[in-house]
């Protein structure tokens, strides 16, 4: 075929596209057949695309355009701009766009004129850009609808396209953002509740020349702010729809402004989501590497040092072979590394159950720091020279730190890593909340690694000769410097009772340390009767019933404040549109608040003025009734409640006064204003 | 250790390649014709540099309306070089080899200096071309003036490119006039560059 022809051919198929096969089915939806006088009208506009085209966001990224709508209306009603849902990334050949690669619908408000009657039709031409990887085409849709004015009721027809499309829309923070740029970065802050689910986020910028659209975002979170680095060197107010996804949870959009200002450094990683094994391995060697550092360090803490110290000093010894310390030195590593293991998958099974633990968490438990007390007792008082130990499988009369046998080697290893949790040594924390969120397999063996580090001395001492050859020769320094390595021991304990204290109150601490003095008495009386050579059991069976009652008379009771909080919460039903109609019929004067578990603000305000005593008496003596809508999933009728209350979101709150209509509190709340409005 | 392994994500990212004010980057081309250029040959003038992609919509808005031949006619005479420049890669929509580019300028009866073949899409990365149309302003000292937009309706509507103010135009009359370019960036709109 002649090139001349082919270029025709060519050029008519081109040309034919547009009007022959559109690629977008669009359709146009109104809330309401019979939209009421003079009150809004929400408009969708469903764009269905087909399979491998994708359509743009309002900011369509490096390439791409912006839809336009003209619409024809009846004289006298105006429509808004289009509203968009949160959008999709698409690289293509390092181009990043921001697109929709599944049917989406946007959303319009038309201003009915309050003069309107009889038919209303609604009519709009779009032109949008609808693309594959490969190729562009710009195509025009012409949609149209007639309604009747009427009542305004919804269409149920309608209302799963409505409620969809609202809980697709980004929601507004009621918390401003903060932006801060260095060089050629932007650091964006924005503050957020419930981070920790955050597994993943991005920030979609809703104008040109905020970031660069292909440059990766740094996503990180500190306390409540949640961090985005990237490229770019904005200027004044900036905005964008920020994406969120949460563990469990559909991705949800927030509308941010963020104005310049401070923004902390970068904090810690997002947790890996569980299918994202790329992101998970590249995170899995720094935690492990980090952990193993922890475990190397956490040997120099007052907690463990002593018990290493002895136990490489019974290496020292001569008359240890080269196996026998291999082999005490794999034993005492296996003891390390399996209570590291044990206690992080207990933290992983309790977190896979929804509890929010970390590591040390039996810390939190009065009952475990209370065991450790005595135990760190124990200790401290065997090192000092009270008594001496003899476990099970090894020769009698042998001391702790030079327990012979791969048994006892094994024990003083579990028993190092058990006492090492209160020390939290440096990179452990970073590392440790790393293994949280890898997979399970590999958080498991982020702990193991915290385990070799914390067991590598004593293996690198067991397999180096040399190393062995440079310990001091024992003598009897050795029994000098096990009683010096008593005191950091009796501080450790002194430490725990501190945090005793502080959990259980002072008659906890109180027992706690009358639990530690009667177990001191009682291993005094073994230590007299090794050293006459009697039987211990009497003493020893003593001791551990002291230590057992002691742990059971701890009195379970948290701090006195905690008490009272949980008192003062208020009372609250679920809200429902219907149900507050119903209180207002029956002339109940209700409070209704909005809240959602992402909104900071409403977190900080149900911690403090909602959770008051006072409040919750003043609203009980005046009967007031309070109803909670709870928005973090975007329901469809709080979303329209609160559109109709003219906010842009949550936190919202909402006093019905006896027989009067509405007034809407502050964001801030203050158990003032909560009293004051609850009794006027 | 996270940080860093991070900041060398960051840091493997394509980087801002160019910015208006700062020297355009050097490259060397062949034509359509089999000539080499550089952009060091052209010193003294302006160059006008314009990716093109002959299956995309936008590209089709500008040239079937005559408004791309009228915007490189211009310029030409005012004694600016103007490079067309196609990036599409092999089998991507749009690419052309140096026989396919003359049958398009002839189709169109383009008027560029030159059509510049980038297979490797090696001149658009280096410029960090995004859209078709991109075009980039480069003064007589071979400094970046413009990049951006042909003009300022971002739309496929040819009825549009009537009441647009081409920005291509602007820049290149700023330039001569020894004046700093009044918009001198705006944000290309178009059919991304089809990169390999």
């Amino acid at each position: 075929m002649p090139l001349s022809r082919l270029l025709i051919l060519l050029f008519a198929a081109l040309f034919a596209v547009p009007a022959a096969a559109a690629n977008v089915a669009v359709t146009i939806a109104a809330e309401s057949a019979r939209p009421a006088p003079g009150k809004p009208l929400a408009i969708a506009l469903t764009f269905a695309p087909k399979p491998t085209w994708h359509t743009y966001w309002k900011n369509p990224g490096d390439a791409g355009i912006e839809t336009q709508a003209a619409w024809t209306l009846p004289p006298g009603a105006t429509a808004g701009v289009l509203r968009y849902p949160v959008p999709g990334r698409l690289l293509v050949s390092g181009l990043m766009n921001y697109v929709y690669e599944a049917p989406q619908t946007l959303l319009a408000e038309v201003q009915v004129p309050a003069t309107a009657s009889g038919t209303f039709p609604v009519a709009v031409k779009l032109d949008y850009l609808v693309c594959t990887d490969e190729i562009c085409v710009p195509e025009s849709a012409s949609v149209a609808t007639t309604l009747t004015i009427g009542d305004g009721a919804p269409d149920p027809a309608q209302a799963e396209t409505f409620a969809a499309a609202r809980r697709a829309m980004p929601v507004p923070l009621a918390e401003a953002a903060r932006y801060t740029v260095t060089g050629e970065r932007v650091a964006i802050g924005v503050p957020m509740a419930g981070l920790e689910k955050v597994r993943g986020a991005y920030f979609f910028p809703l104008r040109d020349g905020i970031v660069d659209y292909s440059a990766a975002q740094v996503v990180t979170r500190s306390g409540d702010l949640l961090r985005i680095e990237t490229k770019g060197a904005p200027t004044g107010r900036i905005d964008g729809v920020l994406r969120i996804e949460r563990e469990g949870e559909a991705p949800r959009g927030f509308l941010v402004a963020a104005q310049p200002g401070t923004v902390p450094a970068a904090g810690t990683p997002l947790a890996a989501a569980a299918d994202d094994s790329g992101a998970g391995a590249m995170a899995f060697l720094p935690a492990f590497l980090l952990a193993v550092a922890g475990g190397i360090l956490l040997n120099v803490m007052p907690c463990v040092f002593p018990i290493l110290s002895l136990k490489a000093l019974s290496l020292a010894k001569g008359g240890t072979s080269d196996r026998t310390a291999r082999r005490d030195a794999l034993a005492y590593a296996g003891g390390v590394i399996l209570v590291c293991v044990a206690l992080g998958g207990a933290i992983l099974a309790l977190r896979a159950g929804g509890a929010q633990v970390g590591w040390a968490f039996q810390l939190q438990t009065p009952e475990v720091i209370l065991g450790l007390l005595l135990l760190t007792t124990a200790i401290a008082l065997n090192l000092a020279g009270l008594f001496e130990v003899s476990l099970p499988g090894g020769g009698a009369g042998q001391r702790l730190a030079s327990q012979g046998g791969a048994a006892g080697s094994f024990w003083t290893g579990a028993l190092a890593a058990f006492v090492a949790t209160p020390c939290a040594g440096p990179f452990m924390a970073t590392a440790l909340a790393a293994a949280l969120v890898l997979p399970p397999l590999a958080g498991l063996a982020v702990f193991a690694g915290l385990g070799l580090g914390l067991a590598l001395p004593f293996v690198l001492i067991a397999y180096i000769p040399a190393l062995r050859r440079r310990l001091p020769r024992p003598g009897a320094w050795m029994g000098t410097f096990r009683r010096i390595l008593s005191v950091p021991m009796f501080l450790t304990a002194l430490a725990l009772a501190w945090v005793l204290g502080r959990q259980a109150g002072i008659d906890g601490m109180t027992l706690g340390l009358a639990g530690a003095l009667a177990l001191g008495l009682l291993l005094w009386w073994i230590g007299t009767a090794q050293a006459k050579g009697r039987p211990v059991w009497v003493p020893l069976g003593g001791a551990a019933v002291a230590a057992v009652l002691a742990i059971i008379a701890l009195p379970t009771a948290g701090p006195a404040t905690a008490q009272v909080a949980s008192a003062g919460t208020l009372a609250a039903q679920p809200f429902s549109e219907a149900r507050l109609a119903a209180l207002r019929a029956a002339g109940t004067p209700t409070f209704v608040y909005f809240t959602a578990d992402w909104c900071l603000t409403c977190k900080v305000n149900e911690r403090g003025a909602l959770r008051d005593a006072d409040v919750a008496k003043a609203f009980a003596a005046a009967g007031v009734t309070t109803l909670v809508g709870d928005w973090t999933n975007g329901d469809a009728e709080i979303g329209r409640f609160i559109d109709a209350r003219g906010a842009a979101g949550v936190p919202l709150y909402l006093f019905y006064p006896r027989g009067g209509e509405s007034t809407t509190l502050p964001q801030i709340l203050t158990p003032r204003t909560l009293i004051d409005t609850a009794t006027t | 250790m996270i940080r860093t392994l991070a900041l060398s994500l960051v840091l493997a990212a394509p980087a801002f390649a160019v910015t208006v004010g700062q020297p355009a980057p050097a490259f060397t081309a062949t034509d359509s014709n089999g000539k080499v250029h550089r952009l060091a040959d052209f010193k003294g003038k302006p160059v006008v540099l314009e990716w093109t992609n002959s299956g995309c919509p936008f590209v089709k808005k500008h040239y079937g309306a005559g408004n791309m031949q009228e915007t490189q006619a211009a310029a030409t005479k005012a004694g600016a070089v103007w490079l067309t420049v196609n990036s599409g890669a092999p089998g991507k929509q749009g690419h052309v080899d140096a026989k396919g580019a003359n049958a398009e300028v002839a189709a169109n009866k383009a008027k560029p200096t030159a059509y510049l073949l980038d297979p490797t899409g090696a001149i658009g990365r280096a410029y960090d071309a995004k859209t078709t149309p991109h075009i980039y302003v480069i003064d007589a000292k071979g400094n970046l003036a413009y990049q951006g937009a042909i003009d300022d309706k971002p739309t496929a509507d040819p009825a549009d490119i009537k009441g647009a103010t081409n920005l291509a135009l602007a820049a290149l009359n700023d330039v001569k006039a020894g004046k700093p370019v009044k918009v001198a960036t705006s944000k290309p709109y178009g059919c991304a560059v089809k990169y390999g």
